[in-house]
């Protein structure tokens, strides 16, 4: 029995997974702030108190995220395209695309049958598109971000949103509140806009069935409705979606021989 | 914005040679212009250096200034300056270092560079390089020169072509009669030519060691050092002498077994510009993966010299002419295709990596295109990066080396070969 952790620092939350025998025994989510460093080792402490286990039955840690290089008391580092590659694969073996949409990214990312990295793509430098955008434009129509996900799904007439600019779009939903648009039109017209962003990063990689949707933007089931209409196909999206990376950096800990260097 | 960076202990005594010879140059223009040692201002894609100098100018090519400038980080303060006098943020960064360095006086840290006595355009397919040189002829009241070269559109030039840009040599050398009062001299042509072909000759030598596994050479960050004599100072005695060191060092790196990088793990092909602001910083990017270019596309920007082409002394003009057509940035898209599709099975390449800038549609434009067909059509893994050659405000070092490693991490995973980095890496 090996217990391995993955931790993944993102732009704005930390995760980690535990995994034990294929199983995710483990896990914990929780805002990130600057202190990094911190926030990964409180991460694996509370995916530690969550599962019962100690720190000392941990055989490998790796760290995946921006922060990935803040996960100092890990042994290995992964890119968060290839975690979310082998985490998407773990949770549904049919995967052949992942979208993931995280705080500040969009990534697109082609893999084989075993899970491995084909290709990749990802939004350039502007956070339009992103979880980041769906705050900023959620706090225009006076919701929290964690409010709006079914919202959209009655919208009758949706708007017209540009999709180019976090701060534009901004921008444009404040208009549009002010001319008395419907909220859930707003919203349909800007998960559109995302998911016409989005997919422009899978259609470069090329979209094959099953695709997995990962990411804190997963969480959202108006973007889930739409990104199925835009694909006409069913995306599997995991009670777990969050996770995906941080299980992905638990897998790759286990794939390591035994003696990792420390 | 520094580059972190650092240069490899491999680059030796070639390096340092490169970098007297670099400072010999601009110390050359020192007190230069006027018609005692008059100035001329040349593009690097198929320029016309030995026509030029072979009436006593000296030549200065702003690309090159504007890389220097940027590699040695000073090249921002230019860009400002050009944008202050209304050059928008899409306009090339070499092209608004140059006015910008221009409308301050040309001074740079490497020697000042004199205001040009002569313009001689001779890339014509970058139409905002034409209005480069047309901003400089204003501001400078003097001659203007532009060469028409036709994009290459078969592997062969065809005669016409040849024929069109042999006319505009002879229109040169007429206005270069005038502006010098010295009759041109057909047997000193000849004799810069041969000079010429003797560095090409040694040029190529180098860059087919990057076949060798491991590589001595590194094709694409190395090569780039070692491309000023042959595009700055090509038709010298220098020139011609240096390669004869470049390659001594080489045998010796093969000797004694001294490579770019310890281990050679990944070989790569390079396409596009380097982004010369953080030039080292990006090296490191390859380096810590051990990934090495074996070959570029970019070091033949002013010349495919390592694909069968070399001046001709017997057949001075109709050389040039084949010159001017075949320079890289003068080719058609299905021809670099091939080229790099050629370089990736020649030197047992095992990806492709491209760097496109933001500054330059006429290099950028058809890189995607290209990224696809190796991908899809050809199942070369290619990662596609962008951020500018001159600009430092468009490297963004931590997604860049993000999609590096994420690159890097899963041809590693196809070959499987060594463990992930550690944590620190």
């Amino acid at each position: 029995m090996t217990l391995v952790a993955g931790v993944d620092i993102g732009s704005t939350t930390a995760k980690c997974a535990l995994i034990e025998d294929g199983r995710i025994v483990g896990k914990s989510l929780a805002p990130v702030g600057v202190e990094l460093v911190k926030d990964a080792e409180r991460a694996l402490e509370q995916a530690l108190a969550e599962a019962g286990r100690d720190r000392g039955e941990v055989r490998v840690v790796t760290g995946t995220g921006y922060g990935r290089f803040k996960v100092t008391f890990g042994q290995f580092t992964v890119t968060e395209i290839g975690c979310h590659a082998k985490g998407a694969h773990f949770l549904f073996p049919g995967t052949r695309l992942v979208l993931d949409i995280g705080g500040q990214d969009t990534k697109a990312i082609k893999v084989d049958p075993n899970g491995e990295v084909v290709d990749f793509a990802m939004n350039d430098k502007c956070a339009a598109g992103t979880g980041r955008f769906l705050d900023v434009c959620a706090g225009a129509l006076g919701y929290d971000v964690s409010q709006i996900g079914a919202l959209s799904l009655g919208a009758r007439h949706p708007v017209k949103v540009t999709n180019t600019c976090t701060v534009f779009a901004e921008s444009e939903v404040t208009s549009y509140v002010a001319r008395g648009k419907d909220p859930k039109d707003i919203l349909a017209g800007l998960y559109g806009g995302i998911v016409s962003r989005s997919l422009s990063l899978m259609q470069r990689v090329g979209v094959e069935p099953e695709v997995t949707f990962t990411g804190g933007v997963s969480k959202n089931e108006g973007m889930v409705r739409t990104l199925e209409r835009r694909l006409a196909l069913r995306v599997n999206v995991s009670p777990l979606s969050q996770y995906v990376g941080a299980v992905g950096a638990a897998l790759y800990g286990l794939e390591r021989p035994t003696g990792v260097p420390a | 914005m520094g580059d972190t960076g650092t240069e490899p202990r491999f680059l030796t005594t070639a390096r340092d040679r490169q970098r007297e010879m670099v400072e010999e140059y601009y110390a050359g223009l020192e007190g230069a212009g006027g018609p005692k040692k008059p100035v001329a201002y040349m593009l690097v894609g198929g320029n016309l250096t030995e026509i030029v100098r072979s009436f006593g100018y000296e030549v200065v090519f702003p690309e090159i200034v504007a890389l220097n400038c940027a590699i040695k980080h000073v090249s921002l303060p230019n860009i400002l300056h050009a944008e202050s006098q209304g050059y928008g943020l899409d306009v090339c960064g070499y092209v608004k270092n140059d006015l910008g360095l221009q409308e301050m006086g040309g001074q740079t840290p490497f020697g000042r560079i004199p205001p040009p006595d002569l313009l001689v355009c001779s890339f014509s397919g970058c139409y905002v390089y034409v209005k480069w040189w047309e901003a400089l002829a204003e501001k400078y009241g003097c001659p203007l020169f532009m060469l028409d070269v036709p994009y290459l559109r078969d592997a062969t030039p065809q005669s016409e072509d040849i024929q069109y840009i042999v006319t505009q040599l002879h229109e040169l050398i007429a206005l270069l009669e005038k502006a010098t009062g010295r009759a041109f001299d057909p047997a000193e042509l000849r004799a810069t030519l041969a000079r010429s072909r003797r560095a090409e000759e040694g040029w190529v030598n180098y860059l087919a060691s990057g076949r060798r596994r491991p590589s001595p050479i590194e094709a694409y960050f190395e090569a780039v050092f070692y491309m000023f004599p042959i595009n700055v100072l090509r038709g010298t005695e220098v020139a011609a002498d240096f390669y004869a060191t470049v390659n001594a060092e080489v045998d010796e790196r093969v000797r004694s077994g001294t490579y770019p990088v310890p281990e050679e793990k990944f070989r790569l092909v390079v396409e596009g510009v380097p982004p010369y602001p953080s030039y080292r910083t990006f090296w490191d990017f390859f380096r810590k993966w051990g990934a090495v270019s074996v070959a570029a596309t970019y070091p033949k920007v002013g010349g495919l010299f390592d694909r069968g082409f070399l001046h001709d002394p017997a057949r001075p003009f109709d050389s040039i002419a084949e010159y001017s057509l075949g320079a890289y940035v003068n080719q058609s898209w299905p021809l670099r295709r091939t080229l790099i599709e050629e370089y990736v099975r020649d030197f047992g390449a095992d990806a492709v990596l491209i760097h496109g800038i933001k500054s330059c549609r006429s290099f950028t434009a058809g890189q995607g295109d290209l990224r696809d067909r190796l991908i899809h059509d050809l199942g070369i893994p290619t990662l596609y990066i962008e951020s500018d050659h001159e600009d430092p405000r468009y490297f963004a070092p931590a997604q860049i080396k993000n999609r590096m490693d994420a690159f890097f991490e899963s041809l590693d995973r196809r070959k499987g070969t060594t463990p992930l980095p550690m944590v620190g890496g």
